[in-house]
Parts: C-alpha cells; structure tokens; sequence
C-alpha cells in the first residue's frame, strides 16, 4: 500500500510540473498552450535517448531536456507569434499532435510505436523497487520545490510584473516600450523548460516511453489541474495537480464498490466522476482553490 | 499526374464537407456567446447515437435520423450550458472554456455508460461513388456538402436579417446594451445552444454514416472540427464551411509529399501558415 | 512560503488512504491461510481506443473464474478478480498497475490489450514479481527482460505473417497490397509478407501505413487502386477498417480482401451491410482441438462467434489458475511463472477447461491444457510455439471457415 501512495505522489509531482509550467505561460503571460504534452513529450524523449543512445547519467539528461523542449518552446512562440487567445490555443493543441505523429512514424529515431525501453534510472536494478520509488520520489519533490521556488522569484520580480502587463493587455503594455514578443517568446519558453523537466523526470521513472503517452488527455488533465487549483498560483498548481491525481485514484476505489454495474459502466462512471469533481470545484470556485495574489496588492 | 492531383483536391474537399457542418455550430456559439465551446465533441457523438436510436431502433428513414440527432444534440447543448456553464459565464470565457472540456469528458461517458464501446452503424444503404470525367466523387459527401451549405445560408440568414438574429449579434457586442434595450441574453444563449450544437449533432450522424458510431465518436474528429472553425475565421459562419474544405483539401495535399501517417500533422501546419498569414482566419471574425 | 503546501499536500495524502482504507477490504498477511481467496488482477481497456475490446476480454475472464469457484475454487480457495481500467494509455496503465500489485497484491495481472500498455507495465511486473499475461502483438515484447513473469498468447509476426502469407498463395492472387495503421508490428509484417509472397510466385505490390483516426481513406485507396492489386490485406483495428470497408465498396472495388479476425468480428459485420462485408477473409488462431471450451465460452457469453481476444483472456485466467493449483496453492507470481508451464504443455493429459484441469490435477495427473486461442504452449521467452490459424469468409452476414492452417 505504501508503495502504491508513493508511486501516486510521485505521479501527482510530474504533473505538479506540468501545471507549474502551463502556469508561466498562461497564468503569469496570458497565452494558453493546450500543446503542453508535446513539450513534455519532447522532454522525456530528449532524455531517454540522450541515456539509451549516448549514455549521459541522469542528471546530465534533465537539463539537456528542459534545454531542448525551451528551444522548441522558443520556436512555438515565433511562430505563432501573432495569434490570439483561442487561435493560438487550437494551434498548440495541433504542435502537440504533430510531436505524437512525428515520434510514431520516424522509427529511426524514435523506435516508433514500440517506445523506449529500458530508460535507466538512478539506482534501479541495484536497489529494491521500493526503495527505488522512495528515492525517485524525494528527486521529484525536490524538483518541485526548487522550480516552485524559481517561479516565485520570477512571479515577484519586475520581469514578472512585466509579464502580467502583457496579460492583462498588450497593447498598454506595448505602448509602455516593453518589447512584447521577446518576453513572450522567453515566457513559453521558460514555460516549456519546465515541462521538458517534467518529461524526463517521467521517463527516468517509469523506464518506458512511447508516442501513446502523450495523448492529448493528459494537456486537457492539466488545464484542468491549474483551473481547480488556482492560475496564476504556483502553489495553486501543485494543489490542483495533487487534486486531479486524487480524483484518478480515489474514484478506482469509489466505483469497484457500486454493485450491479458492468465493467464498462463502472470505468465509463470513473471517468465520469473525475470530469465531475473537476466541474464542481470549479463551480464552487471559479477563481481556483488558490487564487491568484498580486504582490502589492491586498488580497481579496 | 494531373489528374491524380484533382483527385486529391477532390478527395480533400469531400473529406472537409463532413467537418463543415459541426463547424458551422462551434462557431456559431462562438460568435453569440463569446467562448469556444470545447464540448462539441460529446454533442456530435450524443447525436450520432440519437441518429442510431432513431435509424436502427425505430426504423426511421436518414432524413428522420438526422431531425432526432438535431433536436437531442440541440437539448442537450441547451440543458448542458444551462446547469454547467452559465452559472460560469461570470468568471470569465476561459474558464467557461475550461468546463466545457471537463463537460465534454462528462457526456462521453454518459454515453458510454448508456450504450457501451461496441461500434454500430446505420441501418443505411451506402452508395457508390460517382465516376465523373474519371474522377470519383461521393455521393454521400456531395450530399453531405449540400447540407452544409444549407446550414451556413440559414444560420447566416439568422443572423443577418431575423430581428432575433440581430438581437442575438447585439448581445455578442454588448451584453449590458442589448438588456437595457430589452434583449434577454439568456434566451439568445438557449437558442444559440440549441442550434449550435444541434447541428453538431447532425455532424454526428454524418461522421457515423461514414465511419462508425461509438462514444468516441466525436472526438477522433474533434481536432479537425476545431481546426476548420479557426482557419475559417472563429465567429464567421461561411467562414467555417470555407475552413473545412480548406483543412480537408490541405491534409489531402500533403500526400504529395508525406507519408499517409502524416496527415494529420500536416494539416496542422497547413492551419498554422494559413493563419500566419492571416491571424483572424481566412474570413476573419465577425462575417456575418 | 513552501510550508503551506506540504500542508495541504499530506492533508490530501491522507485522505487518499482513508478512502482507501475504507472501501478495500485488506487481504490478510500470509494469504496462504487455508480458505483465504487468491486474487487475480486484470487489467484491459475499457475506455480508450482499444475500448471495443475490453469489456468482452474481462467477462471472459470473470466467466472462467465463476466456472472455476463454483466447482470448488483452486484447492479450496475462492478466486477473486480485482480489475482496472487501462484507458489504452500506458501513463494511466502504469498507474493502475501500481494499484493491482501494491494495493490488491496480486500474483497475477491478466489481458493487457494495447503494445504500449504491455511494455509500460511489463517492468512493474517483473520487478515485483508478478506475472503478466497479454494479448498484445509487438514482437520487442517477449524479449524484454522479463526474466520469465511474461507470456503472451497472441501469435508473433513471424506465426501469423507466415500462415497468412502461406494462406493467399493457395488462393492463388498475385498482387497483394497491404494497408497498415501505424503499430509496432506494421513495418515488420510487410517485409515478412514481401518475402513470403515473393518466395511463391507472387507480389507484395505497395505498401501504406495509413493514421487510423481518419474519417475517410479515399487518398490510400486510390494509392492502393493504383497498382492493381488482386487482393488487399487491411492490417488494422475494427474503427478504421470499418471506414476502409466503407470506402472500398464506395470505390467500386471487386478485388479480394483479408484482415486479421479481431479487427473484422461479429460486431463489424453486424455493423455494415452484407454488400459491404460479403466476401472479406479473416485469419485468427485457434485451438487444435475441437474445443468444447471454445464452445462453452461462446454460449456463455452469448455470441456463437469470438473475439481472439475473447479467447486468449479466456486461456489467460484458466492457466493461472491452473499453475497455482499445480504449485500446490502457492498464489506467488514466481510460482506461477516456475509452474505454467508445467500444465500448459508436455505430456499430460490434455484438457480444454480450467474446471476439468484443476480435478485431474487433484488426483495428481499430469495435464497439458489446450486453449480456446490455441494449444498453448510457450517459448522460453514466453512467445506460442505454435498454432493453428483459422481462416474464414464473410458470407451474408455470418463467417464460414475456409481453412485451417
């Protein structure tokens, strides 16, 4: 059992990661990327072949990741450079399906549909599985406290308070001299730094990888996980992440107990509920469970 | 070579007709209520299965079909915004948004609950292609255009020159103007909802009587739907049956220099040039 | 400032072990007590893509396990199934896998449907000991290293590409051309198929790997059209070779076509008009004997035609339990690896249903269970040795056999 809420916290940290990073980008400089799992997918495969191909340790793959997806993040933004709001939102959901289609088909590169195996990962095989997990999961903690700590200096700083002026509107913020594309193309790509980590912090873990994973489900998962949880929050995207993996896991148990349904039903009610629970948070509380907090500002 | 290439063109227009028609709907509730809604994908499935009832459980003919996918699509989408995302209207079109995605996760499984994964089709005829000037053309797909076509002239007509057209546009403008000049937004939000994704609904059958009908239905074409509204300019109504051609034609294009694999991929890119160009979309908001 | 968050982070850890507390009923230490219940895990996709498939796998196997406790359970002890839903998603896979192992404790997990899903989970399995058993056809599987906690039923590239190569040369066509969706086994199958055809006087004319989300393949088939083939092998899933169908009838194409039997099933035909179907060729393994198991499955779940899939989780939760019986109610994974092939081949007596196996192994007889999928009997790295594939025609709404192979 322990093994199992380990695993979980773990898990609820990759996608704290994800939703930190979605949170530079669209809670911090206003531009939603619905694309996020393609970065994630451009992460974990940057590290995964880096190890499997070139043997770099770990430690060497996740910065050469978040390197990576930032390029990538960089490039997104140039080009979608003059879109706005649900433009740029559809667009990126398409970047994030161009990645699955291109890792599926370029087997050369990627092995294709097969995935990677055998991702190594620090200690495995010469620790047990259970210390393994305990250990991968103060590595992920650590990552999310160090990059939760690294966001709230930029939230608070004037690079910060730059990015909320382009949010909240452009044009004033244009007007005012800010160079409104560089920091725009420096926020997604900070954003996708982030996300990059958090996919080859995935990778290392579950030792496997392949273009199935990174199924749009999981941008739609976070999108959702930074909403309930609060955007423009950091804090407030680790609770909402910690929040969605809860509603995952806890509605298994919830549903196995419901007698006279079938197995169809009882998954399709599953999901039904985590959609649900999400949509009632929201109600409850439209702003997230951790508004936003402008610095210098009283909150509400 | 050439002729390959009509073909091509040919093969890309009749696969966009089939997104035309949800696109129609998406973007239409886009240009009244101010916020894409995401759900589409559960409303095109939720009519496709009505379709299903209709066709196969009563035996009613396509026409009866489609009416029964319109008016459940249609309520549902009416029903749907009123207990979920009005209440959210307030907070914001994003986080409207945001619902919808979470709603749309929601009714999938409805389905799913009510009728399970197994695929069904229509108890339909299907029809051969037409061979003209060698070239073949389907004649579910030109009848799926002409009802597309049907669609935007109506909807637009709407729009344009009912007095409940022009309120609905004056509350896309300026919802506290319209109330004070004694518009209810609410019944023009019920009534956008009903027609929007009524007709995503109808989409719905169209997909299932050239695919198959399954609760993921919808959202194996939810992509494309999207990508058609926004490349034909999200808010304008001929704009999203120009989008879908436009989004058909190019992912057929791209077979001339990818891999099959790849469509998809390309037909992204296709959009992203498209709009790199033109950042509103082809005919940009607001055409109607 | 980070304080807060911990908090709020332990709160909710918490409350997930509250909830799983309360509604799971802990199975005891040392469940070797006499009478205690062995619980198995299966693991198949009930939502997803592979959506179609998953529910029917997962009765097959609850249908075994209500066969094999009401005639007395395996050496006394009831069999239960703790299940989850794969999503056809290895990240939610691996999470429910996680759940199957450190929650249920399982010895066993049964059915996983899609590649990735297999060799997302295979390492959880191997790690904790727990033994996998899955339907999935990518050849990398069998050799990752699984230190034997893996067998896979489904036939291998190499078995099926090579009958059914063999199989359309006794039909005589010459030009064959091959449409794949995009799957780890897509590339293999067309160069194994080129050869085979071309070592018996026939053609592997082209080739496409088509995105299988498309709503229409008009584009691919008029590729196909183009090089005249007599016959086309539609080496894809049910979704889009409904669509293929679909759009070949509407091209006016007469030619020959076969698909694998999971992606052209009862379902498919009952979908499609007769128009459509009338004519298409399936191949799915089968058993060598006539299997009153086979018919017992069918009956039960009440179709008198079935999944390959169907079958295979069928076998999958018979041999399980035979092993544990034959290691004398040792409900470890290791004990099932080190014991399943003990009853799945070799000498025995053979035997076509868990219920009769688990009584000739109380009388201390030797038995070699043949399944509905096949004999089943496995490599070392866990791949069938070999089976009989079963080749059938649409004819009118229903399937005939054509030959066995």
């Amino acid at each position: 059992m322990e093994n199992y809420l380990v695993a979980m916290l773990t898990f609820a940290g990759v996608y704290a990661l994800l939703a930190l990073g979605l949170n530079v980008v669209w809670g911090m400089a206003g531009m939603i990327n619905l694309g996020l799992v393609g970065f994630f997918a451009l992460g974990a495969y940057a590290s995964a072949l880096l190890a499997k191909k070139a043997g770099w340790p770990m430690a060497a793959g996740l910065p050469a990741a978040a390197l990576v997806a930032a390029g990538a993040g960089a490039v997104v933004a140039l080009v979608t450079a003059r879109l706005r709001g649900d433009y740029l939102a559809i667009v990126t959901l398409g970047f994030s399906e161009v990645v699955r289609i291109t890792a599926s088909n370029e087997i050369w590169l990627t092995n294709g549909t097969d995935g990677i195996s055998g991702i190594p990962g620090p200690w495995r095989g010469r620790v047990s599985p259970a210390a393994f997990n305990l250990i991968y999961l103060a590595i992920v903690a650590v990552a999310v406290v160090a990059v939760v700590a690294l966001l709230e200096r930029v939230r608070r700083s004037p690079y910060g308070r730059v990015l909320r002026a382009i949010r909240d509107d452009e044009q004033v913020a244009a007007v005012a001299g800010k160079p409104v594309r560089a920091f725009k193309v420096q926020a997604f790509a900070l954003s996708a730094a982030v996300l990059g980590l958090a996919g080859a912090l995935y990778a290392h873990y579950t030792s496997y990888i392949a273009p199935e994973v990174f199924a749009p489900l999981i941008s739609i998962y976070v999108v959702l996980a930074l909403t309930a949880g609060g955007t423009g929050n950091n804090h407030g995207a680790v609770l909402g992440a910690a929040l969605v993996v809860f509603f995952m896991e806890s509605t298994r148990f919830l549903t196995a107990v419901l007698p006279g349904i079938s197995a169809v039903q009882s998954a399709a009610l599953r999901e039904l509920l985590i959609g649900a629970g999400l949509i009632v948070v929201l109600r409850v509380r439209p702003a997230g469970l951790l508004p936003e907090r402008i610095p210098g500002v009283q909150a509400r | 070579m050439v002729g390959d290439t009509l073909q091509l063109v040919l093969n890309g227009l009749v696969a966009g007709t089939i997104l035309a028609v949800p696109a129609i709907g998406f973007t239409a509730i886009y240009a009244v209520l101010r916020f894409p809604n995401f759900s589409l994908a559960s409303h095109l499935t939720i009519g496709a299965f009505a379709g299903y009832v209709a066709n196969v459980a009563w035996g009613w003919p396509a026409a009866g079909a489609v009416l029964v996918a319109f008016v459940a699509a249609g309520l549902a989408g009416v029903v749907n915004d009123e207990l979920v995302l009005k209440p959210l209207r307030p907070a914001g079109a994003l986080t409207t948004a945001i619902a919808a995605v979470a709603l749309t996760i929601v009714l999938e499984n409805v389905v799913r609950f009510a009728f399970g994964n197994d695929l069904r089709g229509y108890d339909l005829p299907i029809q051969r292609d037409w061979q003209v000037a060698g070239l073949r053309v389907g004649a579910q797909q030109v009848e799926n255009l002409a009802i597309a076509i049907v669609a935007m002239l109506a909807v637009f007509l709407f729009l344009a020159r009912t007095r409940t057209g022009k309120a609905m546009r004056a509350v896309a403008d300026n919802p506290t103007l319209a109330q004070v000049k004694g518009v209810d937004p609410d019944r023009v939000a019920r009534l956008v909802n009903f027609v929007g994704m009524g007709l995503a609904g109808v989409g719905g059958v169209l997909v299932g009587l050239d695919t198959s009908i399954d609760p993921l239905t919808g959202f194996r074409v939810i992509l494309s739907v999207f990508a058609a509204a926004v490349v034909g300019g999200l808010g304008s109504i001929p704009g999203a049956v120009v989008g879908a051609l436009t989004v058909g034609v190019g992912e057929e294009m791209s077979l001339l220099v990818l891999p099959p694999a790849y469509r998809t991929a390309v037909g992204f890119v296709a959009i992203l040039l498209v709009l790199t160009l033109r950042p509103r979309g082809i005919l940009g908001e607001r055409a109607y | 400032m980070t304080e807060p968050r911990f908090t709020r982070r332990s709160l909710l850890t918490t409350a997930t072990a509250a909830v799983a507390a309360s509604a799971l009923p802990w199975p005891p230490r040392g469940a070797r007590a006499q009478g205690a219940p062995i619980r198995l895990g299966t693991l198949t996709p009930l939502t997803g893509a592979g959506g179609s498939y998953g529910p029917p796998m997962r009765r097959a196997m609850e249908w075994v396990v209500s066969e094999v406790n009401a005639a007395g359970g395996v050496l006394g002890r009831r069999i239960e199934l703790a299940s989850e839903d794969d999503q056809t998603n290895p990240e939610a896979a691996v999470r429910a896998a996680r759940k199957l192992i450190d929650v249920d404790r399982v010895p066993a997990i049964m059915g996983t449907w899609a590649s990735a899903v297999t060799t997302a989970v295979a390492p959880l399995c191997w790690e904790s000991k727990t033994f996998l058993t899955t339907v999935s056809g990518s050849d990398t599987i069998t050799q990752l290293p699984h230190q034997g906690y893996l067998i896979r039923t489904q036939p291998n590239t190499h078995l099926q590409i090579g009958k059914l190569g063999d199989f359309l040369l006794r039909l005589k066509v010459k030009r064959v051309f091959m449409a794949s969706a995009q799957t780890p086994f897509a590339v293999p199958s067309q160069t194994l198929l080129r050869e085979i055809l071309a070592k018996g006087g026939s053609e592997l004319v082209g080739s496409v790997i088509y995105d299988k989300d498309k709503t229409t393949f008009r584009s691919e088939i008029d590729q196909a059209l183009r090089t005249k083939p007599d016959m086309l092998y539609l080496n894809g899933y049910t979704p889009d070779t409904t669509v293929l169908a679909k759009d070949l009838y509407k091209a006016g194409y007469t030619g020959g076509r076969i698909a694998q039997g999971y992606a052209v099933n009862p379902k498919f035909l009952a979908s499609l008009p007769n128009e459509v179907t009338d004519g298409i060729y399936t191949a799915q393994p089968t058993s060598a004997l006539e299997s009153a198991g086979y018919r017992r499955l069918a009956k039960a779940l009440g179709s008198d035609e079935l999944d390959p899939y169907t079958c295979q989780c069928h076998d999958h939760a018979s041999l399980v339990c035979l092993a544990i019986a034959h290691a004398r109610g040792e409900a470890t994974g290791t004990a099932i690896r080190d014991h399943v092939r003990k009853i799945s081949q070799g000498p025995g007596i053979k035997v076509d249903s868990a219920v009769e196996g688990l009584k000739l192994l109380a009388e201390g007889k030797q038995i070699n269970y043949e399944g509905a999928s096949g004999p089943c009997d496995f490599t070392d790295i866990g791949d069938i040795v070999d089976c009989k594939i079963r080749f059938e025609q649409a004819v009118g709404g229903k399937f005939k056999v054509v030959s066995t192979l």
